[in-house]
């Protein structure tokens, strides 16, 4: 088996002087190790003191998620040769989530929230037999609106790079918002949608930025990100009405309109208060003393437009 | 010339009109010949999803079918058209059913999405169709002594089958920028924290509180400016202490146009640097 050098950069926590450090382990080891099997044998050998959380070794229990340079992962999934960068690898804990010691984090914040959305069925009385001789059918159709998100592990590596909860620690969180949907879409589920919708808003799906690193992070696929705008597409027509459904209306309309939103009017539309039309009407006195013309304030529709909304509203029908 | 098709994004409309004569300065001074894709659409700036999200694959297959037309590539210089773009194309080269049924529907205006064209923005559009060597041999003057922290964005490293470059490790801004003779300023506090621009239109003080660590970040490791090539970014940063740039303003000064002809002046936060 091929041996190779390298530095394995760990970031320490040490919880009786709450010190914060990043210390080096100059190590030579197979080529074939996990991440995981590389801090054990960094403990093994080198420092038993090294503090981190594994179980399974096989990519489901969902214990050794950590940020392996700079990007949330399970250690024991990802092979340890190909974080090397410049002779280096980097490990850290998760963000957003209190270190107990080393690459250990307390996990409680981040399920206390998942508590609060009622991770779990609430069945519907109607759909869902009320002895247990009968199943409770689910379709494979009806299974597939979901299947990808029950794969979830709550190994909380979107949680740990999510760039909302950098914004605000309240955040509800990715695999949260995740669950909701999840059991939103899920058939044999009593509780009202707008009931779900309310506590996945509390802190939650407004507040996302879509930058995608929850989908970066993920080890088993799922797409928080893609979840959260399904819940705001749900939270807009079950009658939602705020900032970002009247955002999101509006840019729909200007777009099959024009073929381009409509940044100008974005403001007052989607405010849609005084705070809104002083926003457009400070626009609109920029473009002025810029010497714009009135036709470069806003988008207009292209030629063959017609062509264009009979695309739109066939794609709604037919795909 | 080579020639590339320019995606017109949001970011070419309204108070940002300027970019897109940034754009094209930009593609003149590195001597390519840009096509603008006049029928294009908005790719649906990840808002459309919350209508239907179908209608985001149908958008931009036809704004890829638009430069495939033409016999160009596809260039847009914003990160979230590029990481849209980049992942329908992703969806409909790997699933022929959805390719097929969107074609049937495009071919209606007489298009039809291929899969030819490849999908630019700018970071790799410099690298890999105009090259490093080109790109190094248009500059013609240098910003001594400045020191400029990269800011990427989040959609050009994520997520990971759409990143352009290393997403744990990436070094092609880097690259873009030491050209230019000035300081990169890496590893500063925050260098990949997002900018919050989504979140302009749904929860506005979520943006107000991440635009500006970054640039806290990048001010307190002593950089002079923030260089980003990112519209939006850049948008949703402008106006706080630290200054930043697009990446294409610097390099059009570095090449001969005056910072007046690269917009430096509509900064909200004045651009104080020099160059030889």
């Amino acid at each position: 088996m091929k041996k190779i050098k390298y530095v394995t950069k760990v970031k320490r926590y040490n919880p009786e002087t709450k010190e914060s450090y990043w210390q080096d382990f100059e190590v030579e080891v197979e080529d074939s190790l996990t991440v995981l099997e590389l801090l054990m044998y960094i403990k093994d050998k080198i420092d038993a003191t090294l503090t981190f959380r594994a179980f399974c070794r096989s990519a489901i229990c969902g214990s050794c998620a950590m940020i392996i340079n700079g990007r949330a992962g399970l250690a024991c999934k990802i092979q340890a040769k190909d974080k090397i960068k410049n002779g280096v690898i980097k490990i850290e804990p998760l963000h957003h989530l209190p270190v107990v010691k080393d690459l250990v984090v307390d996990q409680e914040p981040a399920f206390e929230k998942f508590k609060k959305v009622k991770p779990y069925l609430i069945p519907d009385s109607k759909v869902v037999p009320d002895n247990n001789k009968v199943e409770s059918l689910v379709l494979p159709e009806e299974f597939a609106r979901y299947d990808k998100q029950t794969d979830c592990i709550l190994c909380m590596a979107c949680y740990g790079q999510c760039n909302a909860l950098e914004g605000d620690e309240k955040y509800l969180g990715p695999f949260q918002l995740t669950k909701v949907f999840r059991f939103i879409m899920d058939t044999r589920d009593g509780m009202d949608v707008e009931e779900r919708i309310k506590l996945a808003e509390d802190h939650g799906i407004w507040e996302c930025v879509q930058c995608q690193m929850c989908l970066a992070a993920c080890p088993k696929g799922v797409k928080p990100g893609d979840d959260i705008l399904e819940l705001r597409r749900i939270a807009k027509d079950t009658g939602k009405e705020n900032i970002a459904t009247r955002r999101a209306k509006f840019w729909f309309a200007t777009v099959f309109e024009t073929g381009q939103i409509d940044k100008w009017h974005l403001p007052e539309v989607a405010f849609g208060d005084e705070k809104g039309e002083a926003i457009t009407e400070k626009l609109e006195i920029e473009f002025k003393n810029r010497g714009m013309k009135e036709e470069e304030f806003g988008p207009k529709p292209f030629p063959g437009i017609e062509k264009f909304r009979n695309f739109i509203k066939k794609l709604e029908k037919e795909l | 010339m080579k020639k590339i098709g320019i995606y017109p994004g949001c970011c070419f409309q309204g108070a940002d009109i300027h970019n897109y004569d940034i754009t094209t300065d930009f593609l003149n001074r590195m001597g390519v010949e840009g096509i603008l894709l006049e029928r294009a659409a908005c790719c649906g700036g990840g808002v459309i999803d919350e209508t239907n999200k179908k209608i985001v694959y149908g958008l931009n297959a036809r704004n890829i079918a638009l430069a495939e037309e033409k016999g160009v590539d596809l260039y847009t210089p914003c990160n979230t058209c590029y990481m849209i773009i980049a992942k329908t194309k992703l969806a409909l080269d790997s699933d022929p059913g959805l390719k097929e049924k969107i074609n049937e529907i495009l071919a209606e205006e007489g298009l039809e999405y291929k899969g030819t064209a490849k999908i630019y923005h700018t970071l790799n559009l410099i690298r890999d169709f105009i090259g490093m060597d080109t790109y190094k041999s248009k500059i013609q003057r240098k910003f001594e002594g400045v020191k400029v922290a990269p800011y990427y964005g989040c959609h050009v490293l994520a997520p990971n089958e759409v990143a352009l470059d290393d997403p744990e490790n990436p070094t092609v801004l880097q690259e873009i920028l030491k050209p230019l003779g000035v300081e990169v300023v890496e590893g500063y506090q925050n260098e990949q924290t997002c900018c919050g621009y989504h979140a302009r239109f749904t929860d506005p003080e979520q943006k107000e509180r991440l635009a500006i660590k970054p640039l806290e970040g990048a001010k307190e490791a002593g950089a002079n400016v923030v260089a980003t090539p990112c519209p939006l970014c850049h948008k949703a940063m402008d106006g706080y202490e630290e200054p930043i740039l697009q990446v294409t303003q610097l390099i059009n000064v570095a090449c001969g146009a005056t910072p007046k002809d690269a917009f430096w002046d509509l900064n909200k936060t004045e651009i104080k640097i020099s160059f030889s």
